[in-house]
């Protein structure tokens, strides 16, 4: 099975230059837990609540004055979206993480694909991706 | 096989009354995603890195000043340490979610239950919870 077939097709981004209170706003709204970083149609970086968190209120910096660019993950691990769907779980067991980002071959944005959309495909491949990676308790 | 036989015994945990940037911290420094709400060693909530995202920066509120009782998530889903991970697996289907906070029956929080310790020992319950779950992207 293709991870184009499972994948969240997503084109909800932010602008590294955004302030991290808009990021915050944006995934509340969406209802999603990160976004990704997109500049002149390229992925440069993530952002999740979970950066937010430790990066800016754990260490008292001020969400307004503080730019996404400052706090987003700059390596982003990512898989094309013809791959097949045991490349991907590999790329994520290999790399301790629960999603990628998922791009065309001409390198856009495709989509995200999580363990849990994993799971609708195959649980034994979603399950050792959990195994793999640090439990977040 | 029992909960308490996989269950992550945590017992760090945080007081209603402090403020959602100690909250973090406290995240921050142990590596984890949430923390449980206690008080007088009863459990009046469950708070996460998500909370903190989307109540204080997302909405500008002071994460200096405000405390974690008013972040947090009161309904929190529990289950008992002698319980089966396969009504633990149903617990966490039915209510979307991939954690559960373990108690004993003097109803003292005595661990944390998530998707990932399922894994360990059953991909098909683990994979049921993640099918189930809202995916966060």
């Amino acid at each position: 099975m293709k991870i184009n077939e499972l994948m969240t097709a997503r084109v909800e981004t932010i602008a590294p230059g955004a302030t991290v209170k808009d990021a915050a706003r944006t995934m509340h709204d969406l209802h999603i837990g990160s976004l990704p970083v997109v500049e002149n149609g390229q992925l440069v970086g993530i952002i999740t609540d979970r950066d937010i968190c430790c990066r800016v209120v754990a260490t008292g910096r001020d969400a307004v004055m503080t730019q996404v660019k400052e706090i987003m993950v700059k390596d982003v691990t990512t898989c094309f979206d013809d791959q097949d769907l045991a490349d991907a779980a590999r790329l994520m067991t290999d790399h301790h993480i629960r999603r990628l980002a998922v791009l065309k071959r001409d390198n856009s944005m495709a989509g995200f694909l999580s363990v849990e959309d994993l799971a609708r495909g195959s649980h034994d491949l979603a399950s050792s991706v959990l195994e793999a990676s640090t439990p977040a308790h | 096989m029992k909960v308490q036989e996989i269950m992550t015994t945590t017992v760090e945990s945080i007081a209603p009354d402090k403020t959602l940037r100690q909250a973090a911290r406290k995240m921050s420094d142990l590596g984890v995603g949430s923390l449980p709400v206690m008080e007088d060693g009863r459990l009046l909530g469950i708070i996460t890195d998500r909370d903190i995202s989307c109540f204080a920066v997302a909405m500008g509120r002071d994460p200096n000043s405000t405390e974690v009782r008013k972040a947090m998530t009161k309904e929190v889903t529990t289950c008992f340490a002698d319980q089966d991970i396969s009504d633990a697996a149903q617990l966490m289907s039915e209510s979307h979610i991939r954690r559960l906070a373990v108690l004993n029956h003097d109803n003292r929080v005595t661990g944390l239950l998530s998707v990932d310790d399922l894994a360990r020992v059953s991909h098909d319950l683990a994979g049921g919870v993640l099918e189930a779950a809202t995916p966060i992207h």
